[in-house]
């Protein structure tokens, strides 16, 4: 026993290291710079009309997205869910194809298929109204987090059973409507605090679609601000106040977090996980309405949000020039050539390299987090989580400034933060499945004669290696694609793919970005997609097996 | 607490005509027909999967039928067109799973139908109080379904399912997942409140010897068809075939001559010794020699019939044999402890037979060797 004493300790000290390394001196770091000159000064730099109007634009944003995508996603989540199996996987892909496509070629594919110029425009001389600006921000945003809410929602449906609850609330004299106010919303307010919590965080992380959306109608986010600040002064006075703002943002985040958890903290998450039974999935009364409009009104998302967009990305990339018709005289590859040429191959291989990385080294990191026994499991679970919620363009001003210094023209600097804020991505996944095994499993590996070592790579490790493999994976797919941190830690010859993308959009280059744009945004999309559907698999042959409770799981489920 | 807007006060609480229901078009349950008095109650027995609980869903009105109707009272509820909603509907529903609501008390959850009713707060908390009260389940008016036992959660099922004040019960195997003491204390509560309200009951559940003990009327169900429908003891006594004789209880089947009297008994004839026995039918059809059901109480020890016992088990009040005799193996069950010792020679008598319809079949046929008794222990299969 003392053995497994010394590396449970030796783990909660790795682990607890690399937290302080990966998020804690960061923000750190941060705070000494924003308050260099005192935090009477930090304060007054924050307070300038443009920081101020940034502060204001995030959290506008961040509520509307908020309240939107949340409504529409637990709405969708209730209509999808109760369909029947077949129909509901299809229409669950259909709703989260948003989620799976990078938020770059989200923000740019909408602006070429709805914006000025953009493919409506052209042939049906219809524009999607203010989509340069804080509304299209919002739609698109909201088209990009609705997802999330309709997972973390449709996670807490299948662990419960709602459809017999609300039956039971039929059979006591309640109607459609009562029943939606007195049992299914009660039911769900600790799936949709979470899912809201999670998607704020998202919209206040967000980078991509704020800057190719937002930076032409000259409306700026706290995140587009940092961009901007740390583009176009290195005067220290200037990242004395970007580092206030970077702060603010932390602070705006883990507060909101922070609130959240206090809510949830109260008696719902002492509440039993509810009897999941197998009980087939209720064929409530069948109207032609009640299946026609789910069907329908998903379709119509995912053609609207993920489609048509993409599809014109696809017709802009083989087209010769930007304002013809994608006909196939029109045809061309020399936006691919075009594209491929300077730094972006390199930039591809970093990427992937960085990704690569990140996918190895994070489920190690979380096996360090899991091995440290189930009772300090849960607090640095939930430590790894909050390090999620740091905005990335916090982090990656508080890890330039923290290790700057040792890293100067080095990639390793982006894998430091990758490391730190897409640990819970890896860490989710094994911690939920290291919940679910049978400690008996080891102990009777033991008693049937295997040392401690040989116990946990005959019983544990098995148990283990599917969650592993899949956070991995998700890692992987976030990593590749990767703007908001790395736009500010890259330097000359240490650009991802991401950043090669964003700096031609910038320059105008319509052909060539839409390219670049497919070949950033199809690989997740695909990826994601496979991912989910192995995920179904593996859940299938689960679904026999007991389910950990789920109170709150925003990461896992976000990323799904 | 009959509901006084019934139109017609001669009809029946439940009628089901021609009932199909089904996932999709294909049916898992049909051509049911079934009615229930006012104040009588229907057991619907069956094996899990036997649909059972889709035809209670049916009768609450979750689920449209294929083809048929389902009646309540003389009035027209569910036909493929029509559905009343639940809610619109007189009835009171004890969910397998009970289905209480994680985020109320105990007190809220009794008390919603009555704020379903249009009552108050106040009123429908003192009604619920009182009825958690009857239920002797007073103190856990202020707890959560998370913190009660199973038989708490049980009566507090039962106790909102009264607070509707339903012309119709229906019982989806409330006492599944309870030990035996507590579903007898559950069965008594049923019976009492029926007989104080006067209300029908319908009563899913796959325990033969509850359904016996409490049912006006037994309805056998499998693979989604009705195949019996008739009183406790004519159900145990005359099952309509073999598969239900063994849903309808513990049963032996012997292969032995028999020639039907007309005086309500048979001759029977195993290994050479001849015997008057008791048997409710008086034609055994067509066939010389029937398959003849037996059940365990209808055999004593001693008599003219000569066997070995193959096997002895003492269970404290009783004992269980199983004898090999010459018409095939045979359970009997006999009060004190045992008497003979497995290999022993002994002879035993027959009271009663039933000779069952059918050629046999060797997938009807009851599984040989094995003990007719349910529980089976580890102890039995190591010894």
């Amino acid at each position: 026993m003392a053995g497994r004493t010394a590396v449970r300790a030796g783990a909660a000290l790795v682990a607890a290291g690399l937290l302080a390394a990966l998020a804690g001196a960061p923000l750190v770091e941060l705070a000494r710079i924003a308050a260099e000159r005192g935090w009477r000064a930090a304060f007054d730099a924050l307070g300038s009309a443009q920081n101020l109007g940034a502060l204001r634009n995030t959290l506008i944003v961040g509520c509307a997205v908020t309240a939107v995508a949340v409504a529409c996603g637990a709405a969708a989540a209730l209509a999808v869910e109760r369909r029947p199996l077949r129909e509901r996987r299809l229409l669950r892909l259909a709703v989260a194809a948003p989620l799976l496509t990078p938020e770059f070629v989200l923000g740019f594919s909408w602006s070429r298929a709805y914006g000025p110029a953009g493919f409506t425009d052209r042939y049906l001389h219809v524009q999607l109204p203010g989509l340069l600006g804080p509304t299209g921000i919002i739609v698109a945003l909201s088209a990009h987090a609705l997802p999330l809410a309709y997972l973390v929602v449709a996670a807490s449906l299948a662990t419960r059973p709602v459809g017999q609850l609300e039956r039971a609330a039929h059979a006591s004299g309640a109607g459609t409507l009562t029943v939606l106010r007195t049992i299914t919303l009660p039911l769900l307010r600790t799936p949709l605090l979470a899912a809201a919590a999670l998607v704020f965080v998202t919209c206040v992380n967000s980078f991509a679609i704020p800057e190719v959306l937002g930076t032409p109608a000259g409306f700026s986010t706290m995140s587009t601000l940092v961009y901007d600040d740390l583009n176009l002064s290195a005067d220290p006075d200037a990242f004395r106040q970007l580092a206030a703002v970077a702060l603010t943002m932390a602070a705006l985040v883990l507060v909101v977090i922070g609130a959240a958890d206090v809510v949830l903290g109260g008696p719902q998450t002492a509440e039993a996980a509810g009897r999941v039974t197998s009980t087939p999935s209720a064929v409530a009364r069948r109207s032609r309405t009640a299946t026609w409009t789910p069907r329908v009104l998903v379709t119509a998302f995912a053609l609207f949000a993920a489609a048509i967009p993409l599809v014109v990305l696809a017709a802009d990339a083989i087209t010769r020039a930007p304002g013809l018709s994608p006909a196939p005289s029109h045809w061309t590859l020399a936006n691919f050539s075009a594209a491929m040429a300077g730094e972006t191959v390199p930039a591809l291989a970093r990427s992937l390299a960085l990704a690569a990385a990140a996918a190895v080294l994070i489920p190690a990191m979380s096996l360090a987090v899991v091995a440290t026994g189930p009772r300090v499991r849960g607090p640095l679970g939930t430590a790894v989580t909050l390090a999620y919620a740091i905005p990335g363009s916090a982090l990656a001003v508080g890890v330039l400034i923290a290790y700057g210094r040792w890293f100067v023209g080095s990639a390793l600097i982006i894998l430091i933060a990758y490391a730190g804020k897409l640990w819970a991505l890896g860490h989710r996944p094994v911690a939920a499945a290291a919940a679910r095994l049978d400690p008996a499993l080891t102990r009777a590996a033991r008693a049937s004669g295997a040392g401690p070592l040989t116990a946990w790579r005959a019983a544990t490790l098995p148990g283990l290696a599917p969650a592993l493999a899949a956070g991995g994976a998700l890692v992987l797919i976030f990593a590749s694609h990767e703007l908001t941190m790395s736009s500010i830690l890259y330097g000359p010859g240490t650009q991802t793919l991401a950043v090669v993308v964003l700096n031609q959009q910038q320059l105008g280059q319509t052909g060539p970005t839409s390219a670049l744009a497919l070949v950033l945004g199809i690989p997740p999309l695909l990826a994601g997609l496979a991912l989910a559907h192995g995920r179904r698999t593996a859940a299938a042959a689960n679904a026999t097996s007991r389910r950990p409770t789920t109170a709150a799981i925003p990461v896992t489920a976000g990323t799904a | 607490m009959n509901r006084a807007t019934e139109p017609d006060a001669a009809a029946g609480a439940l009628e089901c005509r021609g009932l199909a229901v089904g996932r999709g078009s294909v049916p898992v349950v049909e051509d049911i027909e079934l009615s229930v008095s006012k104040g009588g109650l229907l057991a619907v027995l069956g094996a899990s999967g036997s649909g059972k609980t889709t035809l209670l869903d049916t009768i609450a009105g979750f689920i449209p039928p294929l083809r048929g109707e389902v009646r309540l009272g003389g009035r027209l509820a569910s036909d493929p067109q029509r559905c009343e909603p639940p809610e619109h509907r007189s009835v009171g529903v004890v969910f397998q799973h009970y289905a209480l609501w994680p985020h109320m008390s105990v007190l809220d959850i009794v008390g919603y139908p009555v704020r379903r009713a249009g009552r108050g707060r106040s009123e429908a908390r003192a009604q619920a109080a009182s009825l958690l009260e009857r239920l002797s389940v007073g103190a856990l008016a202020h707890r959560r379904p998370a913190e009660l036992s199973g038989g708490e959660q049980q009566r507090v099922a039962l106790a909102r399912a009264l607070a509707r004040r339903p012309a119709l019960f229906l019982f989806d195997e409330p006492t599944a997942h309870l030990d035996a003491p507590l579903r007898a204390v559950v069965l008594d509560e049923v019976a009492r409140h029926r007989a104080e309200s006067g209300a029908a009951a319908v009563y899913a559940t796959h325990d033969a010897a509850e359904a016996l003990a409490i049912a006006d009327l037994v309805a056998v169900v499998d693979r989604g068809r009705l195949v019996q429908v008739g009183p406790p003891l004519a159900v145990y006594q005359c099952p309509a075939d073999l598969p239900t004789a063994l849903l309808t209880g513990p049963a032996c089947v012997l292969d032995a001559a028999a020639r039907p009297l007309t005086d309500g008994t048979a001759e029977v004839t195993i290994g050479g010794a001849t015997a008057l026995v008791a048997c409710a039918a008086d034609d055994f059809g067509s066939q010389p020699a029937p398959r003849l059901l037996v059940r365990p109480d209808w055999v004593a020890l001693d008599g003219p019939f000569d066997a070995v016992a193959a096997r002895v088990r003492f269970r404290g009040p009783h004992t269980d044999y199983a004898l090999d005799t010459p018409a095939g193996r045979l359970d009997l069950r006999v009060t004190g402890p045992p008497r003979h010792a497995v290999g022993d020679r002994l002879t035993w008598s027959l009271s009663r037979i039933w000779p069952l319809p059918g050629p046999a079949s060797a997938a009807e046929a009851p599984p040989t060797g094995a003990d007719v008794f349910p529980t089976e222990t580890p102890a039995d299969i190591v010894q």
